[in-house]
């Protein structure tokens, strides 16, 4: 054993450069999958663990409009009975405001409450930042106004309701489980007493709310217990307007993004790892072959193979060991930079801790991935017979091809002896190009998320249907405004959308889209099998939920609103990321089989005729629309969304990670490449030493050996952005797809930019270049004098 | 006739370990053109270093060399690379052809330096390759593929190539048998009597007896010089007066 010591103690003396490239190559893996795993596994799960520790139990329900009825008593009555425990309390339910939220607004319910909030016994809110200096009028935000809504303490914040400003200025950041995050339906703010009392003045009776959080018994199930709740308010008081989440919707709601961030980056580390472990091997194999001789001499004095490649080993199992935990430290230090950039979008609080498998598998893998490619290279030692090791092994030569003969090319001397380099280092050449195309895979996918979530963000992966904007009206302006708007030379393609829950055998609530006419949906690539719905007995419907249930198109599915059932056929199946994946859409003549669609307030949703490049300028054109109709029907005009302006605002923490993303993944396809060649160049420079000894006797310059060996890596380099460009540019989609379906998306026709995967390409090539010339540099030390005499 | 080497006060010492080896010192001397120069010496002597140093491959420590009218101790390493194109043509005693490339190849890599006639390039080759005897049949065979005899002789026609002012050629038959050494040295003795000047190290009496010219190197100094004329075969006055003169310096 201390021989085996000795040796792997002399090889790492002897090796610093290649150990030292490995040792940052088996790091950055390492680092990476831990990366990969924290966001998995310590981050993703933040969500529910807050929710368990601010006690949120399993769903919450809301009440307003028309309290009356429910007395303590009532509540107790309708809750009691089903919950281990629940707790009422009041607030403030201002319904649908637009908020300042990031670079745009968003659309949302907003619920005021109290100071109490923070010490009531479920549903707490905590504080997380707060400037105890802010005097009142102030307001507590939930936290993802600070991680993504790009305020800080002290801050205006101002919004507009029916018309009159609210301005306060900003205290502090809570955490919240409900109401925390702008894909959850609800923001829950905290104003100072004054201010609620006011606010309670000025929005009236109906905006005062109960809220109910409850946690079921063992056995109750979410959906009916809610369907039933709701149906047992609405008994009590048929007036008053209800709604509840079950905390499961909340979560998924708050973190898909989270999960499809985690998901992709560890499609491209996979795609890393991959690059990182192929080179590893052919390092660890070069080595061997590289120091055969060195072989051969500890043969002849006695040391056995197995002492060789126990040193061998030894010493790549001890880089691996300590890279990996440095890897698995060095994951912790980046995870904020990741983490902060991910709970700008879930808003929760998140301090990495100690996460087993994010420790664990990271150090596991790249140590045992290290352990079985020594063993399997260095094979060959044990098999080896000290002479031929001393004559550096056989030297299978392979020359029945003279390529590009000197004499009979027309390229120049230094391409042709870069050619020459370049077939006669095949195998080198192979990796490079598979690494290489490995890393433009992972830019170009970063590209895509840039590109479709940052640059012009697909917003029809996000949700059901797209739009310029949204105007509700009541149904005593409904024509009037709609014959306005047709009149309008701005305005196309108005489609009427009603939006309601409709539910699944007393099960499950389905967020349901009731148009007039699916084919003007902009957004038919909602339907990714089957068809939109066209007649009055046909229902589109989440595919993912119709699966779970057994439904297949074609099938026939009960539908239910209020006491009305009716059995619809599955005209086609739907892909939805939100309402936790439980979508469907009817036409209207459908929907009337279930209640009088005539009776709801019409949403007029209408595109622009013009579309700008620049979404200021189509915000400003919607709210001229907006403004106009406005002007025109006054107070007839319930409600307006700005789809731009929601669409800026709900994007601006996907741009943040993508774009991080895309600046992450660039940076370390040059690193792993810069890598990659400083080994392999090491490797070739070794192995042609005597060949640059010959040539510089000759009078090659340093410079024109320098050209010649970067430039003989340029083919592969070349041939692997070529060949990789067109795989990706045809493979993102695929590829994405494939983890798409996890969150429900199964048809995503993302956007590859044509150029910007050419400039990635070109980027790479030019990168590569010089990293190669600047990697050749050691070809200057080489002396042909030294050469000869060593020789 | 004209000098192409003028060496003064050259000196190299080696550092090895904080210990300083001088292995030449103070050395002048003179190359001529047309002579066929050989350097003697016992091993360590300094002979080898003497000829690296006086054909630009290695930087003396002190001193001057004048070659062909430039100072090359004054050169930069790559300055010095393009001036060894055309100036210098080498032979060593491990044969050096690169292995990646067929015979004809290793020619054009060398004459590729200095012209870009690749035709006029090819043919040149193809005449030095048959005035060294190697067949038609081998210039497309690679390095590994013909006899050590045959590999030097193509060392010699790339050493040719570019029509060097010196060939320096290192104990070019230190790696062969006598057969194929003799080959060897004929090609050699034949290119000189062609007019091309030669300086050869060697520790070989038979391989010295070519040189028109004998240099003995002792402890970093030339010891001593002797003159041949010109080579004949079978000459035995020739032999008896090397002999003589290696005993005189003690070999």
């Amino acid at each position: 054993m201390e021989k085996t010591f000795l040796l792997a103690k002399s090889n790492l003396r002897k090796n610093r450069g290649t150990s030292i490239g490995l040792f940052l190559m088996m790091m950055i893996a390492s680092a990476l999958i831990g990366v990969s795993f924290l966001v998995f596994f310590d981050l993703y799960p933040t969500a529910g663990k807050e929710a368990d520790r601010l006690n949120a139990g399993d769903g919450y329900i809301s009440i307003r409009y028309d309290l009356d009825g429910f007395t303590d008593e009532k509540i107790e009555e309708l809750f009691a009975k089903d919950t281990d425990q629940y707790y009422a309390y009041k607030n403030i339910q201002l319904g649908m405001c637009s908020l300042p939220f990031g670079n745009g607004n968003v659309a949302i319910d907003l619920t005021l409450s109290d100071r109490s909030t923070f010490t009531r016994p479920m549903n707490t809110e905590e504080i997380v930042l707060e400037d105890a200096t802010v005097e009142a009028p102030y307001i507590y935000l939930p936290y993802q106004f600070y991680t993504g809504g790009g305020f800080k303490l002290g801050d205006t914040f101002q919004f507009d309701l029916k018309g009159v400003e609210h301005t306060y200025t900003v205290k502090g950041f809570t955490n919240v489980a409900y109401g925390g995050c702008n894909n959850t339906a609800m923001f829950s703010a905290v104003v100072d007493d004054a201010s609620y009392a006011q606010m309670q003045g000025q929005a009236g009776s109906h905006a005062e709310g109960i809220m109910v959080i409850y946690d079921l018994k063992e056995g109750v199930k979410d959906g009916s217990f809610l369907i039933a709740a709701q149906n047992e308010i609405l008994h009590v008081n048929p007036k008053a307007v209800t709604s509840g989440y079950a905390l499961g919707r909340v979560l998924s709601s708050r973190s898909f993004m989270a999960l499809i961030i985690a998901v992709s980056f560890l499609v491209l580390t996979t795609i890393l790892s991959l690059a990182v472990g192929m080179m590893l091997a052919n390092s660890i194999s070069n080595y061997v072959k590289e120091n055969m001789k060195t072989i051969g001499a500890l043969k002849a004095i006695g040391y056995t193979g197995r002492n060789i490649r126990g040193s061998l080993i030894v010493w790549f199992f001890s880089l691996a060991c300590i890279a990996s935990i440095l890897g698995v430290m060095l994951s912790y230090v980046l995870m904020p930079v990741f983490a902060n950039i991910i709970v700008g979008q879930m808003g929760i609080p998140y301090s990495a801790s100690i996460n087993l498998m994010a420790i664990l598998v990271p150090i596991l893998f790249v140590t045992l991935f290290t352990l079985l490619v020594t063993r399997i290279s260095s094979r060959k030692i044990s098999k080896i017979q000290p002479i031929l090791a001393l004559r550096e092994g056989i030297e299978s030569h392979n020359f029945k091809k003279n390529r590009v003969a000197l004499d009979k090319t027309s390229l120049g001397l230094n391409t042709s002896l870069a050619l020459k380099t370049f077939f006669g280092n095949l195998k080198q050449n192979v990796i490079t190009f598979l690494v290489m195309g490995f890393m433009l895979c992972a830019c170009v996918i970063a590209l895509l998320m840039y590109e479709n979530f940052a640059r012009k963000p697909k917003v029809d992966i996000l949700t059901t249907e797209v739009c310029a904007g949204v105007l509700t009206v009541d149904k005593e302006s409904a024509d009037e405004l709609l014959t306005f708007l047709q009149s309008r030379e701005d305005v196309k393609n108005i489609r009427n959308i009603l939006s309601l829950d409709i539910y699944y055998k007393d099960e499950q609530a389905l967020y349901t889209y009731v148009m007039d006419d699916c084919s003007k949906m902009n957004n038919q690539n909602v339907c990714y099998s089957g068809r939109l719905p066209k007649f009055d007995n046909e229902v589109a419907i989440s595919g993912a939920f119709a699966k779970s249930k057994g439904y297949k198109v074609g099938d026939e599915i009960p539908l239910r609103y209020g006491q009305t059932e009716y059995k619809f056929m599955i005209s086609g199946f739907i892909q939805s990321v939100n309402n936790d994946g439980k979508e469907a859409i009817l036409t209207m003549a459908a929907a009337e089989h279930l209640f009088d669609t005539s009776l709801p307030n019409a949403s007029y949703w209408f595109d622009l005729v013009e579309e700008d490049e620049k979404c200021s300028v189509n915000i400003s054109n919607t709210e001229q629309i907006f403004e106009a109709c406005k002007g025109q029907y006054g107070a007839h005009v319930i409600n307006t969304l700005n789809f731009y302006e929601i669409m800026e605002g709900a994007t601006t923490t996907f741009k943040s990670i993508s774009v991080m993303m895309l600046t992450v993944m660039c940076t370390l396809s040059v690193i792993v490449i810069a890598l990659i060649l400083y080994l392999l160049i090491k490797s070739l420079i070794y192995h042609k030493r005597k060949d640059y000894g010959i040539y510089k006797a000759l009078g090659y310059t340093s410079g024109s050996l320098m050209l010649q060996t970067a430039l003989s890596f340029m083919p592969a380099i070349i041939a692997s952005a070529a060949v990789f460009s067109v795989v990706a540019y045809y493979g993102a989609n695929p590829y994405m797809s494939i983890f798409m379906r996890l969150f429900g998306l199964m048809k995503c026709n993302f956007t590859v930019p044509v150029i910007g995967v050419a400039i990635i390409a070109t980027s790479l090539c030019v990168v590569a270049f010089f990293l190669a010339l600047w990697q050749t540099r050691r070809i200057r030390k080489i002396e042909a004098y030294n050469m000869l005499v060593a020789e | 006739m004209n000098t192409i080497i003028e060496t003064k006060k050259l000196c190299k010492t080696f550092s090895n370990g904080g210990i300083q080896q001088h292995v030449l010192k103070n050395i002048d001397l003179t190359i001529n053109e047309g002579d066929f120069t050989v350097i003697m010496g016992a091993s360590g002597a300094g002979k080898s270093t003497l000829l690296y140093a006086l054909s630009g491959m290695d930087r003396p420590t002190l001193g001057s060399i004048e070659f062909a009218g430039s100072e090359i101790t004054k050169m930069s390493t790559d300055e010095m690379a393009i001036f060894r194109r055309s100036n210098c043509g080498f032979v060593f005693q491990q044969v050096y052809l690169v292995d990646s490339m067929s015979v004809m190849d290793n020619l054009m890599a060398a004459g590729l330096l200095v012209s870009k006639d690749k035709k006029a390039l090819r043919k040149k080759a193809g005449e030095i390759l048959k005035s060294v005897n190697i067949e038609e049949s081998l210039w497309n065979k690679f390095p590994t593929q013909i006899s050590g005899g045959e590999a030097q002789r193509v060392g010699i026609a790339r050493a040719l190539m570019n029509d060097p002012k010196l060939i320096f050629a290192d104990e070019p038959t230190g790696a062969l048998n006598s057969q194929t050494g003799k080959a060897v040295l004929d090609t050699l003795t034949a290119i000189n009597e062609k007019g091309q000047s030669i300086v050869m190290v060697t520790h070989d009496i038979t391989s010295a007896r070519r040189g028109n010219r004998i240099l003995y190197v002792k402890d970093g100094e030339i010891a001593g010089e002797c003159l041949l004329g010109k080579y004949v075969s079978k000459d035995a006055e020739r032999h008896e007066k090397l002999s003589a003169f290696l005993v005189k310096m003690g070999w």
